[in-house]
């Protein structure tokens, strides 16, 4: 019953924590929604026995991620947006159509897809999800895509380096 | 044969993650401010990371794992160079509306 | 022991010619001339020896074909890279090596001041290596690959000074003439592989009497598609008009390819084909008729030329006409005689022209000269031996070998009897125009206002040696055939031409051609020099007569205006027609309709690129929605 009852909870925060990101204005107010639904995804993780992913999930994401957005945001200030003319006005109609028609899509799938066992109780899964079955997949077979993501870290950090030293130049720094 | 357990089946973290996936994806739509767009976006990559690791469970396998932690560190790259780019747009233009930036136009 | 130097002596000229392209910048003159006239200078000594070898075996043992490699195997036709040594092509090699190396020595000085040293004697390697494939060839492949290359050799020497535009002018031309006479051979090559399924000389001409027949329709053709060949090569009827303007290249170039060899590579071709000639008698009468027809067409066209080198030119088309028509009427040893003694005292004409050419600072216009006398003493008296030998006055070369192609006309049957009595009136038209040029140049008043230079001066001993070899050759030259008495050069070439037909002059008609040709010729002399001596003033008092008749010479029998009409400008106008229609219609209407219908399109879809990077995400969703539908409903 553990695993029901966590799935109730963590999916019922995660879905309202994320309906708040997109429909508070205030991008403060919204990336602390964020937080709880980062945090409420974690608790899906540790109930799908991943808690190596789950506390990546706590320490990087809702942790570094998060700080760093509200570190500019605290940088830029707050400020709310003047109330433009919304220039996109008569194509919102075609993004509901379009949303609609993906959520409907979705729910097709799940409804008519032939996978074994997706409304099944699951099996009991092997030791996947502790951190020295990670880090051998990830010496083993994704030894690649580890230093891949190395190097997009890398390519990422100059990136904003060479991005914050033109914006002090934009500033008449220099 | 493996030995099932009490559970959530699968279907319902799929559901889960389609919902919060079509959330980021309206943010996306609707908002026009950049900073809450790459929350928007922040959104949608957790649901796939919540299909990843479902599916990992499902096949009984670790590869779903390794994609969610790869996603994560794209996700913090992507995070990192957006913001550079908020700050720098910011900082030329004093507006933060994604509606104004159409230097592109064709 | 001979293929090794036959190899080499093909091999000697080639590379003259890369050693001096290949050289980093323009090489040192010594240099260039070292190479330039030393290696074709060793050919010829190799050549002799070769000569001297086959000489002294049986005239049944003298030739040999070495093979080098295999060059096309394809199912029944195999064709070698392979050398012919017989006595036809030892003599070619001697002519094409010997004349060739003076000539060479002759341009070392001639082109002294000139630009592009190297180039030019690159080229003259270039068309010495190409003359001697053409000439020891041992199948027809390699004649029309060697055939090619002349043409080609041809072309960059007449064009050598391509920032004029008459030379390029006379360039192109040359070399889409000759390029219809390739046309010409190459189809008749391809009779001779569907005929016979070879183009090996040896068994082509083995095979050629038995496989297609006497007088045969094939027969016929091949001999007239070879004939085209070689009346674009040679300069006859009515593929002669590249030939007079060929001579805007440097006067060496006139002497060595436009006058004593390549010239007579026509000549060559149908004397080794003798035994398909004899096959198609039908076409051996047209070659001569052609031949006689050029002979005497161009003797008179000579008449009114005032350009020293176009005069030797057209005289050069006469003398070839010669060949062409003893060839046509079966005196193949004859033709080869009269090749042999030409290539001497035409060479020798071309570079005393040069001489005086030279010595006027280029002028060539022979109303310009006279009373050169005095001033080019060296190139007075081997011109004038050179004209003796053309007008055929004994002892002289010209004398021999010409009388022997009118005999053997005379006793050629009734054709062969009207041939050479058309003959016998050229050869006095010959000594006419000869004379003429004589008597201008060297005789006469000074020209009105002196010449263009200061003092004509007389040449270094680069260019006097070999004009005096030459003048000592064309002289003597002669002695090698004496009618009744001995004819060795006829002995030698008997084991290459196999189908001769057994002529016999009588004394009667040797002696007709001998006394008739020189008594005509000694009056054509006279009446020059009454007309140009005399009394000089007499040619400017008859520059009225035959007015009509002057002006239809000065038009070259209008050749090139018919050439103009008939191909020329029809070419331009469906040239024109095609451009207005397929080209702009089609070929250029259909990328720029493409290139505009872009156009249109990018403008339409720019009104898509608004810049809001939302519309770019709105889209996108949309799309992967509409995708997903297709997708369940399509692929599940």
């Amino acid at each position: 019953m553990g695993e029901q009852i966590l799935f109730g909870l963590a999916s019922g925060a995660a879905l309202m924590f994320g309906a708040l990101v997109i429909t508070l204005k205030k991008p403060f107010q919204a990336t602390v929604s964020l937080i709880g639904c980062l945090l409420a995804v974690a608790l899906l993780f540790l109930g799908l026995s991943a808690p190596f992913v789950a506390a990546i999930q706590v320490i990087v994401y809702a942790g570094a991620i998060v700080v760093l957005f509200l570190f500019v945001i605290a940088y830029l200030g707050e400020r709310p947006l003047p109330e433009l003319d919304n220039p996109l006005a008569r194509y919102e109609v075609v993004g509901w159509v379009a949303l609609v028609g993906l959520a409907g899509q979705g729910a097709v799938l799940l409804a008519t897809s032939n996978l074994t066992g997706l409304w099944d109780q699951p099996t009991r899964p092997d030791d996947i999800g502790s951190p020295e079955a990670i880090g051998r997949s990830f010496l083993d077979d994704y030894i690649v895509p580890f230093e891949a993501t190395s190097l997009a870290l890398v390519v990422a950090a100059v990136g904003a380096v060479l991005l914050a030293k033109r914006g002090v130049r934009a500033e008449g720094g220099r | 044969m493996m030995e099932t357990m009490e559970g959530v089946p699968l279907g319902l973290y799929l559901a889960v993650s389609g919902a919060l996936f079509l959330m980021g994806l309206l943010g996306v739509l609707i908002r026009r401010n950049p900073l809450l767009l790459l929350l928007a976006v922040e959104l949608m990559l957790n649901s796939a990371n919540v299909a990843l690791v479902g599916f990992s469970r499902h096949w009984n396998v670790t590869d779903g794992h390794i994609f969610a932690l790869v996603v994560m560190v794209v996700a913090a790259a992507e995070v990192v160079i957006g913001l550079g780019l908020v700050v720098a747009t910011f900082k030329q233009r004093r507006a933060l509306d994604v509606d104004r930036m159409t230097v592109l136009k064709g | 022991m001979i293929e090794v130097l036959a190899w080499l002596v093909l091999a000697l000229p080639l590379l003259s010619c890369l050693a001096l392209s290949l050289w980093p910048g323009e090489p040192p003159k010594a240099y260039t001339r070292a190479v330039g006239l030393g290696l074709p200078a060793i050919g010829f000594v190799l050549s002799a020896v070769i000569f001297a070898v086959l000489l002294g075996r049986d005239a049944g043992d003298r030739t040999e074909v070495s093979t080098l490699w295999n060059w096309v195997r394809s199912d029944t036709l195999s064709i070698d890279l392979a050398l012919q040594i017989d006595p036809l092509s030892v003599l070619m090699m001697l002519v094409v090596t010997g004349v060739g190396s003076l000539i060479v020595w002759y341009s070392t000085e001639y082109m002294d001041h000139d630009r592009d040293y190297r180039r030019f004697f690159a080229e003259l390697g270039f068309f010495l290596f190409s003359m001697l494939l053409l000439v020891m060839a041992a199948n027809f492949f390699f004649l029309i690959v060697g055939w090619g290359l002349v043409g080609l050799a041809s072309y960059l020497l007449i064009g050598f000074y391509y920032d004029k535009p008459s030379a390029v002018a006379a360039s192109k031309k040359a070399f889409v003439i000759n390029v219809i006479g390739d046309v010409g051979m190459v189809l008749a090559a391809f009779i001779l592989v569907r005929e016979l399924g070879t183009l090996d000389y040896g068994e082509v001409f083995a095979a050629a009497p038995g496989e297609m027949g006497m007088g045969t329709g094939v027969s016929e053709m091949v001999a007239i598609l070879l004939f085209v060949g070689a009346a674009a090569k040679s300069a006859q009827i009515p593929l002669h008009t590249w030939l007079p303007d060929a001579m805007e290249g440097p006067t060496p170039v006139s002497a060595l390819i436009h006058a004593a060899t390549m010239v007579t590579a026509g000549v060559y071709m149908i004397v080794r084909s003798n035994v398909l000639y004899e096959l198609a008698p039908y076409a051996s009468d047209a070659v001569a008729i052609v031949g006689a027809l050029t002979l005497l067409m161009a003797a008179t066209i000579a008449f009114v030329q005032e350009d020293i080198k176009r005069i030797l030119a057209w005289s050069t088309v006469s003398q070839i006409g010669y060949m062409i028509m003893a060839a046509g009427l079966g005196a193949y040893s004859a033709g080869m005689f009269h090749f042999l003694t030409h290539a001497f005292f035409k060479a020798l004409l071309f570079l005393g022209a040069g001489i005086v050419i030279h010595a006027l600072a280029d002028q060539q216009s022979i109303d310009r000269m006279g009373g050169l006398k005095k001033h080019l003493r060296v190139a007075y008296l081997t011109m004038a031996v050179g004209c003796l030998a053309i007008a055929a006055i004994p002892p002289f070369s010209g004398f021999f070998s010409k009388d022997e192609i009118i005999a053997y006309s005379f006793a050629a049957g009734d054709l062969g009897v009207v041939l050479g009595i058309v003959g016998l009136v050229a050869g006095g038209l010959t000594a006419f125009y000869m004379f003429r040029l004589f008597f201008r140049v060297f005789h006469g008043p000074e020209p009105e206002g002196g010449y263009d230079v200061e003092h004509p001066h007389a040449p270094g001993p680069a260019m006097t040696i070999p004009v005096v070899v030459l003048a000592a050759l064309a002289a003597v030259a002669g002695f090698l055939q004496v009618p009744e008495a001995w004819h060795p050069l006829e002995d030698w070439l008997a084991p290459a031409i196999t189908a001769a037909p057994d002529l016999h002059p009588s004394g009667a008609q040797i002696l007709i051609s001998m006394i008739g040709g020189t008594a005509l010729a000694l009056a054509a002399i006279w009446f020059a020099h009454w007309m140009y001596v005399a009394d000089p003033g007499r040619r400017l008092r008859m520059a009225g007569t035959l007015a009509g008749y002057r002006r239809l010479l000065h038009d070259q029998y209008r050749f090139d205006h018919a050439f103009e009409a008939a191909a020329v400008q029809p070419g331009r106008d469906l040239g024109d027609g095609l451009m207005a229609t397929v080209e702009r219609g089609g070929a250029q209407g259909i990328p720029t309709g493409v290139a505009r219908a872009a156009i249109l399109a990018g403008r339409g879809l720019r009104l898509a690129q608004t810049g809001l990077v939302r519309t770019y995400a709105l889209a996108m969703v949309a799309g992967v929605a509409i995708l997903g539908v297709i997708a369940i409903l399509v692929v599940r």
